[in-house]
């Protein structure tokens, strides 16, 4: 199932509702890259509130979707870990260094605007 | 009943310390017990049991005649209890079975020592006399043969020490299980996340963590994030006694799995001492948000969330609660 990418603003939401394949991991991926650039984005929101397991996989791309936004200039904020999530990540040594993670949507959302603000002002 | 109830707590005791078939063998080869030696106890059999109670009141003299010894010999019942045994323990010396039902009638006795706290190197110089009387006794015995005699003691002494070393654990058994009560009661001290403003939390830690306990306090509070919906949490350390690798690891993974909740974790409360063993053991908790004490800990975290605490006395208007 392909992930719904929503478009708020200079934000990117990418809200993931059931448990992801590899497969659709990587067009998440591919498809993120492509509008950053084309809606000229500044931020990019993942949301996993809804998967109950992280694996190294989607640890990885994770971390390289952020790491490509970020070279077309857009920051990512994964939101919505679960508690359960991310105690087995830290126990199977996973992490998201260098990537920001809020607790929710609505908590990313602002972290963005925070950033955004900061850049501005 | 009373010996019923005796008799249990013995095999409790010895089921505790891993008395076992084969751990008593292992204790009958650390003393070097030899068929050798159990032919040559036989030989002094006789010996020993004519004089059982002299033996036993050799040891009990030299117990009433030294202050450390009267906290056994003013009970006057534990004594005739401790004599009774004392003399079954002579019987069994040279009795030929040193299995495990052996070192486990050891126990009563050891068992009675501790209650009274008879100073183990008390009841060694007391048993020393009465191993001293019997090698008189021996020697005495086979006037013509003295190098016989003394290898025949010497068997003799090889279960003494088998027997030393049964009671020594056993008191350094009883005596360690306040430790372990103490230790488990630590353990099992719950560990509450509390909230001090909105979106700030406190994770006070105190005791021991081991990985059964790291999993709780991590569980309780990546629950507490998200009810709370915290954004900092203030992790005091002040009543962690000692910091190792093990536990350093175990901190850090809750720093981790907070962090993928969104929520920045301050460390506070190492203290000098855990600062510099940590440095010396080359632990890197560099990465960790440090501060002090518990209050530049909570200033700093109040700072983050966008609080400013101002004094309400006029005389400190507007300067910051907390001194510099």
């Amino acid at each position: 199932m392909p992930v719904p990418v929503l478009k708020q603003g200079s934000v990117l939401i990418a809200s993931i509702q059931a448990a992801l394949s590899d497969r659709d991991l990587v067009e998440l991926r591919d498809d993120l890259a492509d509008r950053v650039g084309r809606h000229r984005s500044r931020g990019v929101v993942i949301d996993v509130t809804a998967l109950d397991v992280l694996d190294s996989f989607a640890t990885r791309t994770i971390r390289s979707i952020a790491y490509t936004a970020k070279l077309r200039g857009a920051e990512t904020v994964v939101v919505g870990i679960q508690p359960e999530v991310a105690f087995a990540m830290v126990q199977l040594g996973l992490s998201l260094d260098g990537i920001e993670t809020a607790l929710d949507l609505e908590e990313g959302m602002a972290l963005l605007q925070a950033r955004e603000a900061e850049r501005v002002g | 009943m009373t010996d019923l109830v005796k008799e249990s707590s013995t095999q409790i005791l010895a089921r505790e310390m891993a008395l076992t078939e084969q751990s008593v063998e292992r204790r009958r080869r650390i003393v070097g017990l030899e068929p050798d030696d159990l032919a040559r106890i036989a030989g002094i059999r006789e010996v020993v049991l004519a004089q059982v109670d002299h033996f036993a009141s050799v040891f009990f003299d030299y117990l009433s005649g030294i202050e450390e010894g009267r906290v056994l010999t003013n009970n006057r019942a534990l004594t005739e209890r401790a004599r009774e045994l004392k003399r079954s323990h002579l019987i069994a010396m040279v009795g030929g079975d040193y299995g495990r039902a052996y070192a486990e009638q050891r126990l009563e006795l050891a068992v009675l020592y501790g209650r009274v706290g008879l100073e183990l190197r008390v009841f060694i110089a007391a048993f020393h006399r009465l191993l001293r009387s019997i090698g008189e006794a021996v020697m005495k015995s086979t006037p013509q043969a003295p190098l016989e005699a003394f290898a025949s003691f010497m068997a003799l002494k090889k279960i003494a020490f088998f027997d030393i070393g049964v009671i020594v654990d056993a008191v350094v058994f009883e005596r360690e299980r306040v430790i372990r009560q103490q230790q488990d009661a630590i353990r099992e001290l719950s560990t509450p996340v509390l909230q001090v403003r909105a979106r700030l939390l406190l994770l006070p830690i105190i005791g021991v963590i081991d990985t059964h306990r790291a999993r709780l306090i991590t569980d309780s509070l990546l629950k507490a994030i998200r009810a709370n919906r915290a954004k900092v949490v203030v992790m005091d350390v002040t009543g962690v006694a000692t910091i190792d690798s093990k536990v350093a690891n175990h901190l850090m993974q809750t720093v981790t799995a907070a962090k993928l909740m969104g929520a920045s974790v301050i460390v506070t409360g190492l203290s000098a001492e855990v600062a510099q063993s940590l440095v010396a053991l080359g632990i890197d908790l560099t990465t960790l948000n440090t501060i002090g004490d518990l209050q530049g800990g909570m200033d700093e975290a109040e700072r983050a969330l966008g609080y400013r605490v101002v004094s309400m006395d006029p005389r400190r208007d507007g300067a910051p609660l907390s001194p510099g």
